[in-house]
């Protein structure tokens, strides 16, 4: 039971910051490789299949709301799906201790970046 | 227009690169490049984000499903779990402050970092 239940709610809580688009699934692969000692592999492809229903969610209420930026959205999903392909096909085939340093890196900078950047609210 | 449209999309490629290669964290890329280069107000360019990386994640997910990375059964109680999430999220979003959650989210990602490395 508890093997579903965790999960279920650390989904959830992420899921809640996935939808605000803070970081849900930053915090979430934090979760999967460092406390549910996942593989890194397997830990990022549960995240984005995660991702997917969570944004699917919340992006109602956002386009109701007004906040999707409209002209954004095309150049930024052109431009990004090259490179996401790209860097899945990557990041598949290589070593998995490799790939949790460079994420151990990322991590750090980004989070340096959130407690240290400056907010405009 | 044009530097705009330039800009959105450099925006996009960068977290292309973090969401195919992490399996995520391409929004804490993306919101920070659309608030600082694209001068997006903040609100909107969390919310965006979640707009464009939705495609890419979908490209990605489904790499990582074929090249063998991805086990649903493991991943089924976090998939549910996160789109309750998400609608709950989206829903409330307009009644939260912002920072406070980024200042947590900063902590806890170092912590993360460090952790991945010991």
């Amino acid at each position: 039971m508890n093997q579903w239940l965790l999960p279920l709610g650390v989904g959830f809580l992420t899921g809640i910051l996935s939808g605000f688009g803070v970081g849900g699934g930053t915090l979430l692969l934090v979760y999967l490789t460092v406390v549910a000692k996942m593989d890194q592999h397997l830990a990022q492809g549960i995240n984005l299949l995660y991702f997917l229903p969570a944004a699917l969610f919340a992006l109602p209420a956002h386009w109701k709301n007004g906040y999707i930026e409209r002209p954004v959205l095309l150049p930024a999903i052109a431009s990004g799906l090259i490179t996401a392909g790209l860097a899945a096909w990557v990041a598949t085939a290589m070593d998995v201790e490799l790939l949790r340093k460079f994420f151990a890196v990322f991590l750090i900078v980004i989070g340096l970046n959130e407690l240290f950047g400056k907010g405009e609210e | 227009m044009n530097f705009g449209r330039l800009r959105y999309a450099l925006a996009g490629a960068l977290a292309g690169i973090a969401n195919g290669f992490f399996g995520g964290g391409g929004g804490s890329i993306l919101v920070p490049a659309l608030t600082k280069v694209c001068k997006l107000e903040q609100r909107k360019a969390f919310a965006t984000s979640v707009a464009v990386i939705l495609p890419l994640c979908t490209l990605s997910v489904a790499i990582y499903f074929f090249r063998g990375g991805l086990d649903l059964m493991t991943a089924l109680p976090y998939v549910a779990g996160g789109a309750v999430g998400g609608l709950v999220g989206g829903r409330i979003f307009r009644d939260v402050k912002v920072v406070w959650i980024k200042r947590g989210f900063g902590l806890l990602l170092i912590y993360g970092g460090v952790r991945c490395f010991l």
